[in-house]
């Protein structure tokens, strides 16, 4: 009896070890149907060949919205399903990166923030889209493609326009004696937000919840000073004279009001205990009859200053992996997505297309004339640096920055620390 | 005669020990696979530069003791061992006495100590992801309830996660509230246990609560004592997904865990073999911390 209950257990043993080890070889022939030439033959059948199951990596939000309401068509057109993995920018990030190593992947369009283009294409992390007969038209924005090409060839899409915009609150701005408009420069702002704290209302709200947020948050104001984080040899320029003045005067801002995570900034801007927070036009959907709207910002720290670029980009671009199942299919999709008319359709339901047909149309502006500043915003946008080491770059920076919003170090001691912290990771 | 029935007696024990060692088979198999696979590489990956993506390109490199050596050099990691050594501490000291007092209340109850139990036990019920969020939104600045309540007695307010003097409390405040229950569970199913005679006895003695509480009760429940202490050192010593989703290590890293520095610095770049090296020191600190209640408390 022993004996043969020690022979079942050594059979069961034996048998989940050749399940758990079963060869990859066996895939493909169990989803045959996801394969680029099942895809692109369809079946010689008389039944209707079962429809292909293609899998979307995007970041949550209205950015997946906008594109989950536009797949029913593609969808019916194609014989495909579509299953769409909505996730925060963070799982974003690791779950495109996680399943890039594996041979055969998983997803067959992938939503990337412009930051991780450099790191992405420099692992062969996505497709070239030249090379799958892609090419970006005249219609979309051109600063907004600028991170898209590598040595030419296409790999991204710019699909979402999202650049950094100032949020404030109508009334708190008024009673300051300003309007949207008239906020000409940062001592605007400053002045704003000290009349608010004045009134018992909160001034500048900004998000201290990430070192990812502190830096995004703080890089308009930096450029505005003239000062940016790394100089065109891609090393670190944080313990410049242009980035302690705008360290300094940022101090001086956010003395007025709180740190905040996102849903408590829109929630306080829109409710007036806040007064301006710099935000993203995906967050707020302004109207004539809402208590916020937004404002692009001028890049101009005091009056009679020169005008920086200060807009920075957080487009959400899609692409294709490079070992997606379905690369055909998978830049059909994006060709679809990234359709003129396609991309007008979305508007209605928060999609900001970085596209002059869509933020220059009459009627668009007619209902949204907030997209007017969208579009001059998105024409004279910054990407983050594209350096493959950006995540790194910001955790640090962010990191020091932390400690400098808290007190904890002086602004020279903290962005002398990040320097040095940076030139060393930049060294490698 | 002798001889054969020896040999026979052997044989027998040999049977046996085979068959013993095919029963474990499974678990050791099991634990091979789960446990010391994963271990073996981890300890493998912290001697490598090996990052996620860059190994797509180029192999991982040998980099001997880079990793400990920048891991160790660096002020935020050691402030890191700091913040979460200190968070065990407390968390395990506050937890194991509300938990205690929770299961010596519920224990002497004569009625409704069914109830009682349910009741006491809901917050370790919940996930962590409800109980962070939930927290939050408690403690926003702007619609929080606490706040809210605060301003109507006029009270002084806190942005509670956002500030350097409040945000290491709240955190701590948060995890005693969901895990002191699961110390009362573990306390109150062992106190059931304690002989009643015994309480009689001590009653008959004239030992007032106090001495029959450090004479009978305690000395009764000292193994389910060091159990939890120890269950709730482990726990405390990984606290990654409170601090994740509400402070994310901030303000200035006053709330930056092991964990979370391990993910911000390895795992978010994608640096595994810096994260595996961190993942190993945080390792080694849990066991140096274990194995202080494993043999002092439980023999």
């Amino acid at each position: 009896m022993k004996k043969l209950f020690a022979l079942i257990l050594t059979l069961a043993m034996a048998m989940s070890l050749v399940a758990c080890g079963g060869s990859k070889t066996n895939e493909p022939a169990s989803s045959g149907s996801t394969t680029p030439a099942a895809t692109t033959e369809p079946a010689k059948t008389d039944t209707p060949a079962a429809p292909t199951k293609m899998t979307l990596i995007l970041r949550a939000g209205t950015y997946a919205d906008v594109i989950k309401e536009c797949l029913p068509a593609f969808e019916a057109e194609h014989n495909v399903t579509c299953e769409v993995q909505e996730l925060s920018e963070s799982d974003l990030y690791s779950g495109i990166a996680l399943d890039a190593i594996n041979a055969q992947g998983t997803y067959d369009l992938c939503m990337v923030d412009g930051s991780w283009m450099a790191e992405f294409t420099e692992n062969g992390v996505l497709a070239n889209l030249s090379e799958l007969g892609y090419t970006l038209d005249d219609d979309i924005i051109p600063a907004t493609t600028a991170i898209c090409y590598v040595d030419g060839d296409v790999y991204l899409a710019p699909y979402y326009g999202n650049v950094t915009v100032l949020l404030y609150n109508k009334a708190n701005v008024e009673a300051a004696g300003f309007t949207g408009d008239s906020i000409a420069n940062l001592d605007d702002i400053l002045t704003i937000c000290k009349k608010a704290q004045a009134d018992g209302k909160k001034g500048f709200i900004f998000r201290g919840d990430s070192q990812n947020n502190l830096v995004v948050d703080f890089l308009p104001i930096l450029l505005s000073f003239g000062g940016w984080v790394i100089d065109e040899n891609n090393q670190p320029t944080v313990n410049s004279d242009a980035f302690k003045k705008a360290m300094n005067f940022y101090l001086d801002l956010i003395s007025t009001g709180d740190a905040e995570v996102k849903d408590d900034l829109i929630a306080s801007v829109d409710t007036g205990a806040g007064t301006m927070g710099v935000g993203w036009p995906g967050w707020y959907t302004p109207t004539a009859d809402t208590t916020a709207d937004y404002t692009a910002i001028t890049g101009v720290a005091s009056a009679g200053d020169q005008a920086y670029n200060a807009n920075v980009y957080g487009i959400w671009t899609i692409g294709v992996p490079a070992n997606s199942q379905n690369k055909e299919l998978g830049v059909e999709l994006l060709s679809y997505l990234m359709d003129k008319d396609v991309q007008k359709s979305t508007v209605p339901s928060g999609g900001v297309p970085c596209r002059y047909s869509s933020l220059q149309d009459a009627d668009v502006l007619a209902t949204y004339p907030q997209y007017e500043v969208v579009c001059k915003a998105l024409e004279g946008g910054m990407y983050r640096p594209v350096i493959a080491e950006w995540t790194q770059f910001y955790t640090i920076l962010g990191t020091e920055m932390d400690n400098i919003v808290n007190g904890v170090k002086t602004v020279d001691q903290g962005l002398a620390d990040a320097q040095s912290q940076l030139e060393s990771l930049m060294a490698g | 005669m002798k001889n054969t029935n020896l040999e026979k007696l052997n044989s027998a024990q040999a049977q046996t020990k085979r068959f013993g060692i095919t029963m474990i088979s499974p678990t050791v198999l099991v634990l091979l696979v789960m446990t010391a696979y994963p271990l073996i590489f981890t300890v493998y990956y912290s001697f490598t530069n090996y990052n996620l993506l860059k190994v797509l390109k180029n192999p991982a490199k040998f980099i001997g003791l880079k990793n400990y050596i920048d891991l160790l050099s660096n002020t935020y990691f050691r402030q890191a061992i700091l913040n979460t050594v200190k968070f065990t501490i407390l968390a395990v000291i506050f937890e194991m006495l509300i938990g205690f007092l929770m299961a010596l209340l519920v224990n002497s109850l004569k009625r409704g100590q069914k109830v009682m139990r349910t009741l006491l036990l809901l917050p370790y019920l919940l996930p962590t992801v409800t109980v962070a969020l939930s927290w939050r939104m408690m403690l926003s600045p702007n619609y929080g309830i606490v706040n809210q309540v605060l301003e109507a007695l006029n009270l002084p307010v806190y942005n509670w996660f956002s500030d350097i003097k409040t945000a290491f409390g709240m955190l701590l405040l948060i995890d005693i509230w969901q895990s002191a229950p699961f110390v009362f569970l573990l306390l109150y199913a062992a106190l059931q246990s304690v002989p009643q005679s015994q309480y009689e006895a001590a009653r008959i003695d004239g030992a007032g609560a106090l001495q029959t509480l450090f004479y009978v009760t305690i000395p009764n429940i000292k193994n389910s004592l060091a159990l939890c202490a120890l269950m709730r050192t482990i726990d405390s010593f990984r606290l990654f997904d409170k601090v994740n989703l509400l402070t994310g290590g901030g303000p200035a890293n006053s709330t930056a865990t092991i964990t979370q520095y391990i993910y911000n610095f390895g795992i978010k770049a994608l640096d595994f073999g810096f994260g595996s090296a961190g993942a190993l020191v945080m390792t080694l600190l849990v066991l140096f911390l274990s194995s202080f209640y494993i043999k002092r408390a439980m023999g």
